[in-house]
């Protein structure tokens, strides 16, 4: 028997992670805090440590509401000013 | 093994005599109930509409047109994955345009599908039926017109969600966090009850002018309104009021939030008679669903709110939504003294698009 598939094609592939840095010392990492209940918690103690364990330095930033993508704008000017990007989720 | 055709795209070969509902469940596919096996036949035949047409009939390549795409997955919908999930989920051809409508709403930016289907809330889109193709292909607005017992509302509104397992990815845990679920996830669709109203059909009050349309509005599911007793729109509407006035719902924090007040005949006939207009009763619901700034306030810490609400403190009644346009008033149900607020998920706009292609109203079928 032979039945369709229900599912189709994908317009664009799945976005890929670029490689992870080898080292974090020195490196500027920014932390992109998507306002979910406990996701600041979560994300400034990791920033801690970072900064404590690596002398890495850290920028902060938000997204506007946890429900929607953010920005580009905001995105364009993390990629400028930060190395890494750490972000999350949280409830 | 997987079939590459040019014009059918991939087709799966099964033995015969194999579960279809676990071989699916195999690829990730379905919601657990039996299935209808999307054979090319039944395909072809849900794609040639209501009014017949050979099942054998070459693939239209209108048919493979991407109609939207759709998220999280960025899947592809085209009428003919639409029509394979309306046979999946036991539809006629007649409410394949329907489905390609609501396909479409699902697709608008400010419907936010990709936040919709991935939030742990449990929204679920509610398909509303409008216009022609309501009557003509047996949607039902009437008695108990949420609940099971009509097949046009059944299985388009379990066709709409396996759409969404499907091309747009929503399966749990991977596109869809919902922390509990909910049933209206396995299917939500009614009929506007139109005929019952004492006002204009809804569509119209959005700006739709068109004879068949649906809207999408991705919400949770009904909150009953019960009043046996009143007779002036006053005492009824506090009530809806009162199931609007909750910290427990997503609304509560986004000031953008939809409130869909699902009025029964009878308690939106004794609005009419006092001279109420769906928008004054929007009005009043603005005015009367409010609590305490500081109340919500101390319910919600982050909060997506106009800066003019920001600025209410203490005792100040603020509205659960920024603005009454975001009070949707409509007619649903039969004979009866209950009615429903259907509060958004937030961060959502509802949709309605008009309905094309519908043989039955069209006076033939063309590409949706």
């Amino acid at each position: 028997m032979l039945i369709h598939r229900p599912d189709g094609r994908i317009t664009t592939p799945p976005a890929v992670r670029a490689p992870s840095p080898p080292v974090l010392s020195g490196r500027r990492i920014g932390i992109l805090d998507n306002r979910k209940p406990n996701a600041d918690v979560l994300l400034e103690r990791l920033a801690d440590r970072l900064v404590e364990r690596t002398g890495a330095t850290v920028v902060r930033t938000e997204t506007k509401n946890a429900a929607i993508p953010c920005d580009d704008q905001v995105l364009g000017l993390l990629a400028e000013q930060v190395d890494v990007i750490l972000t999350g989720t949280a409830d | 093994m997987y079939v590459d055709t040019p014009l059918t795209r991939e087709l799966i070969d099964l033995p015969d005599g194999v579960d279809l509902v676990a071989e699916m469940a195999a690829h990730g596919w379905g919601d657990g109930l039996p299935l209808v096996a999307p054979i090319p036949e039944r395909v072809n035949a849900m794609l040639a509409g209501p009014t017949g047409g050979s099942t054998q009939t070459p693939p239209n390549l209108d048919d493979d047109a991407v109609i939207a795409v759709l998220a999280p997955r960025s899947g592809e919908a085209t009428r003919r994955i639409v029509a394979v999930n309306a046979v999946m989920a036991g539809c006629l051809p007649e409410h394949l345009p329907v489905l390609v409508a609501a396909v479409r709403a699902l697709a608008r930016p400010e419907l936010n599908l990709r936040g919709v289907n991935a939030t742990t809330h449990c929204v679920a889109p509610l398909l509303i039926v409008h216009g022609e193709v309501a009557r003509t292909a047996g949607y039902h607005g009437g008695l108990g017109a949420f609940g099971p017992g009509n097949r046009a509302n059944a299985t388009t509104g379990r066709a709409l969600r396996l759409v969404l397992l499907h091309v747009a990815g929503a399966t749990i845990g991977d596109g869809d966090a919902s922390t509990q679920g909910g049933p209206a996830k396995y299917g939500y669709c009614v009929a506007e009850n139109v005929d019952a109203s004492p006002w204009p059909a809804y569509p119209s009050t959005v700006g739709v002018d068109a004879p068949s349309s649906v809207t999408v509005h991705c919400g949770e599911a009904p909150h009953n309104v019960h009043d046996m007793e009143s007779d002036d729109p006053v005492r009824i509407l506090d009530k809806v009021a009162s199931a609007m006035t909750t910290t427990a719902q997503n609304n509560a924090c986004i000031s953008q939030g939809e409130y869909l007040v699902a009025l029964c005949p009878e308690h939106a006939a004794t609005c009419a008679e006092a001279g109420w207009t769906p928008r004054d009763v929007a009005s009043y619901l603005f005015q009367r669903a409010r609590l305490p700034a500081a109340e919500l306030k101390r319910a919600f810490a982050r909060r997506a709110w106009e800066p003019w609400m920001e600025q209410l403190g203490g005792d100040e009644p603020t509205p659960m939504t920024a603005h009454p346009d975001n009070i949707r008033v409509l007619v649903v149900g039969g004979p009866g003294k209950h009615s429903s607020v259907i509060p958004s998920w937030g961060m959502t706009r509802s949709v309605t698009v008009p309905v094309t292609g519908h043989p039955l109203v069209d006076g033939g079928p063309t590409p949706c």
